[in-house]
Parts: C-alpha cells; structure tokens; sequence
C-alpha cells in the first residue's frame, strides 16, 4: 500500500529500482567477479580470465607458509570464539538478569572494542603487550581476538536472553534446581540456535582480524596477516583464491546460522 | 512466589570484566600515559606541541577528515534508495536483498578491498567497460588515488548504513502515509513531509556510524591508496612499526580516541531517538 502513497509515477518507482538495484550490484559485485578470476590461468587481472585453471589454488595449497597461517588462523579463532562465547554469553545472561549497579557502565566497556577505533585497539595492545614482553606470543593473540568478538558475542545473545522468559527459569529454581541445572537444562537449551551463531560469529570475526594481528602477532603469520602485507607489495593472484575460498567459508557459516536460527524462528530479530 | 529467586548477578560479569580491565582498558591507560607523561617530568602537553609544529600531521588529518566525510556522503546516497527500494519490495523479495547486504557485512574486508583492485585496475571491468563503450581511449586509473579510496571504503561501510535505516523503515506504519494521501497530499510531499522526516533519525544515526568508522580506516587506504592516500590509521602504523615514535602515536591516538567518543555519544542520542 505504501508503495502507491509514495511510490508516485511509474518513472519514479523504476528510477527507484535503478538505484536499489544499483545499491545492490555495488554491494555484491566484487565478490561475484573476484569468483571466476581465481579459476584464471594468467597472471595479470584482466577480466574475464583468458582460460581457466586451478593453478592459483595449487600455489595456495603447495605452500608451506600459506599452510601454516591457515593453522595458525584456526587456532587462534577456534580458542578465541569458545572464550569469547563462555565469557560474553556470562556476561550477556549477568548484564540481563541481574540486579547489581553499574550494569550500563559494564555493558559500555565490554561493548566498547566495537565503537574505538581498531587501530587504537592495535596501538594500546602493541604499547601494553610490548611492556609486559607478551608482544608476539599466541596468549596476547588469543587475548586480543577474545576481547574484539566479545561484542559481536553480546549482541546476538543479549537479544536472546531479553526475549527468552525469565519466568521460565525463576520456576525451575523455585522447584529447587540449582543454578547450573537450570542453566544447562532449561537455559541453554532454548539459546542453543542463539549460541551457535554468536559462536559462528565470534569464529568468522577471529578467522578475518587484520588489524591488531599484525600489529601484535610478531612472527606468527593469520592468513588475513599474510594476505595483506601480500597485497601491500603487490597484487599475487594466490590471493584470488585465497579470497574465493574465505567467500565459500563465509557463505557455508551464515548458511548454517540461517538455517539453525530460521529452523527456531529467529531469523529476523538477529539479522535485522 | 518469592524474590529469592533474584539474583545480583555481578558473578556472571566478573570473568569478562577481569579480561577487559586487563586486556582493553589497562592498556588504554597505559597508551594515555604514554601520550601525556614524561619520565621525570609528569604531566606534560609536549607531544600535542610537536603535533601542532609538524605540517605532515595536520595534512593527514585534513585528508582523514575529507575521505570520511566523502565517504559518508557517498554512502547516504546509495544507501537512502537502496533501503526504500528494499521497504517497497515483497517478503521474498525482501529477504533476498537483505541477505545481499548482510553476506559482504560478514566477508573479510580484505576480500571486498581486494576484490576492487581486480574490478577498477587497468584491465579490470570498470576500464573493460569504460573503453569498450568508447568514454575513454585510454584506462581510467580508479587505483593507488583518493577516488579508489573512497570507492572501497563506501562499499565496506554500506551495510552499516543500510541495515538500520531499512530496519527503521518497514517500522513506519503503511496507515500514516495513507492518511496522507487521502487527504490529499501528492506522493513528493508524502514523502518530503511525512516518510523522510521519520526515517531521518536512523539516517543521521548510521551516517555518524559510517562516520566514525571512516576515521579508524586502516586496511582500504593501505592497499587501494598503495602508500599514497595516507590516513591517520597509516601514519599510526608508521610510528609504532616503521620510526619507532610512540609518544607521538599515543599523541595521535589520544586524539582520534577522543574525537570518535564524542561523535559516538552524538549518536548514541540520535539512535535512541530512532529506535524510541
């Protein structure tokens, strides 16, 4: 309906959709040509490729240092994301059902690695990391990467608790569960879609941090690491295919979280 | 039933917020004092002096400040129609285009950065195109300048434009404007005077969003800039990584902290109102 009150003439509304469409294309359409350029057999990145072959993966795939960024990377994020998760999801469940003061404050700086600027992040962890002789270890890695999902972990899971009845819970303790039962047996169980997505979330935030990591990680090399001091000297086309295989991964992780949330239906309320 | 079963719940909060005092805001102290300390001497604004003296900073600050706001211009203008367009569609329809918005939101900002250098480089699409259609003879350099910049970093930050300002537009009720028009108003000024008015807190809310996170930008001006677009992320990385001045960089870093706290609160107000 609204579109008749506002949507004026037709040359309004298709002007409208050029523009929408356009949006769109912007959006989109360097992930879409970055694709076919990876199956390239040239060197140069001329568009549409040549002819096509797998060589770039093979480089990718062949090389040891590649190799082991790719470990490293899921290392860190695989350790950073269940911290992030455990201490976050806390957080989010203290932060919503809790009575203490100073609950806005906490909520703020634990929120807070998303609103200041990563590089001062990078800066002040450098300076801090550097003092206490941590700089370049996987601890302060794994740290940092902690302390950066926190947020994402937060939003996702304090939207669910706020939706989740408390009632819920409070019968189960007036029956005498203990607080770990209740939380394992009627809490978790009904965030689980919520949990796994924060998890997802926190995982593909660690896997893709640049920034701090190269500031801090010293010897040990991320993919994201290694990618752009690659792309800093010279354009490599290995990078295409590095890059077509973090869409896949990418695509596949949001693909499970829509079909875990949408199978819940909560789909909307966390995309949205 | 009884109020027993209220918890204070600071237990759950203090494993996270032992992380963070060390982690986050330990270090940020530190950085503080690394900015405004000197050994011997205590408090001391000599660093901020030195900020002031050297031409190369103010430069680099004037230019932060210009691809930002270009940026975020950028973004308002495709971003707007984007979402309104998106408001007007159908469920399917809607649905697929937020899933278009949300997916390069969650790709590495290393692959949307890169993917830029294959589609404006010299034999990249846009160039491809250009010549092919006959605008121009020879290739348009988008690359290694300010407009690929800008370019990159309009895209990375769309989603974060566009999001809530779609959300808060399927929240204006369809009966408002229908009022609107039985009343007689004409489609343009349903629009300027009903529709825009109630979507501009959202708008102004992302804009300073985008905003923000143009000043911190570090990866897209690295590689779409090639060294040549510098930004104050840049010049932060060279005085840790390159000429080791971190008194200077602590400086600086005070400095951009401040202005995006500020710019934040200026936000938070805003959103508050958005979401109300």
């Amino acid at each position: 309906m609204s579109r008749e009150a506002i949507g004026g003439s037709a040359w309004t509304r298709r002007g409208l959709a050029a523009m929408g469409i356009f949006g769109l294309v912007f959006l989109t359409v360097p992930l879409v040509i970055v694709i076919p350029m990876s199956f390239s057999s040239a060197r140069a990145l001329t568009f549409p490729p040549p002819s096509l072959s797998l060589r770039w993966y093979e480089t990718f795939f062949g090389d040891p240092r590649w190799m082991e960024a790719m470990w490293t990377s899921t290392f860190v994020a695989a350790i950073s994301s269940v911290a992030a998760l455990i201490l976050g999801g806390l957080a989010a469940y203290g932060l919503r059902r809790g009575t203490f003061k100073g609950r806005d404050w906490a909520e703020g700086n634990f929120m807070a690695p998303l609103i200041v600027p990563t590089i001062i992040v990078a800066i002040a962890l450098y300076l801090a990391l550097a003092k206490v002789g941590l700089l370049g270890s996987l601890l302060g890695l794994v740290v940092a990467h902690t302390l950066l999902n926190v947020p994402l972990v937060m939003m996702v899971l304090g939207v669910a608790i706020r939706e989740f009845d408390q009632r819920i819970e409070q019968v189960a303790w007036s029956l005498g569960a203990s607080w770990g039962y209740t939380m394992r047996k009627v809490v978790l169980p009904n965030l689980a879609p919520s949990v796994f997505a924060a998890w997802i979330f926190a995982f593909i935030g660690s896997f893709d941090e640049v920034i701090v990591t190269s500031f801090i990680a010293g010897k040990y090399e991320t993919v994201p690491k290694k990618m752009f001091n690659e792309l800093v000297l010279e354009v490599n086309p290995t990078i295409t295919a590095v890059a077509t295989l973090l869409i896949a991964f990418t695509v596949l992780a949001l693909a499970a979280v829509a079909f875990v949330l949408g199978r819940a239906g909560k789909l909307k309320e966390t995309v949205v | 039933m009884t109020r027993t079963t209220r918890l204070d719940g600071f237990g759950f909060i203090a494993p996270l917020l032992v992380l963070m005092v060390v982690a986050f805001n330990a270090p940020i102290v530190y950085m503080l004092g690394l900015a405004f300390w000197e050994k011997g001497r205590g408090f001391t604004l000599e660093h901020y002096e030195g900020l002031a003296e050297a031409p190369v900073y103010l430069r680099v600050l004037g230019n932060t400040m210009r691809i930002a706001l270009i940026a975020t211009i950028a973004n308002v203008v495709i971003g707007y129609p984007l979402a309104h367009w998106m408001r007007g569609l159908g469920r399917r329809g809607r649905m697929i285009a937020v899933a278009l918005v949300v997916l390069p939101f969650w790709v590495s900002i290393l692959v949307r950065t890169y993917a830029w250098i294959v589609v404006l480089g010299n034999g990249g699409l846009v160039n491809r195109a250009l010549q092919w259609s006959g605008l121009t003879d020879a290739p348009v350099s988008f690359l290694y300048n300010e407009l690929g910049v800008t370019i990159g970093m309009a895209n990375v930050l769309l989603p974060f434009l566009v999001l809530p300002l779609f959300a808060a537009m399927i929240r204006i009720d369809d009966r408002l404007l229908q009022a609107a028009a039985s009343l007689g108003a004409p489609p343009r000024t349903i629009f300027w005077k009903v529709y825009f008015p109630l979507t501009l807190p959202a708008l102004a809310a992302g804009a300073l969003l985008v905003f923000i996170l143009c000043l911190g930008f570090y990866v897209t001006p690295a590689i779409l800039g090639g060294g040549r677009v510098p930004m104050i992320s840049n010049l932060l990385d060279t005085l840790i990584n390159q000429i080791p001045r971190w008194e200077q960089a602590s400086a600086i870093s005070t400095l951009l902290l401040i202005v995006t706290l500020a710019i934040f609160a200026a936000y938070r107000r805003i959103d508050r109102k958005a979401s109300a």
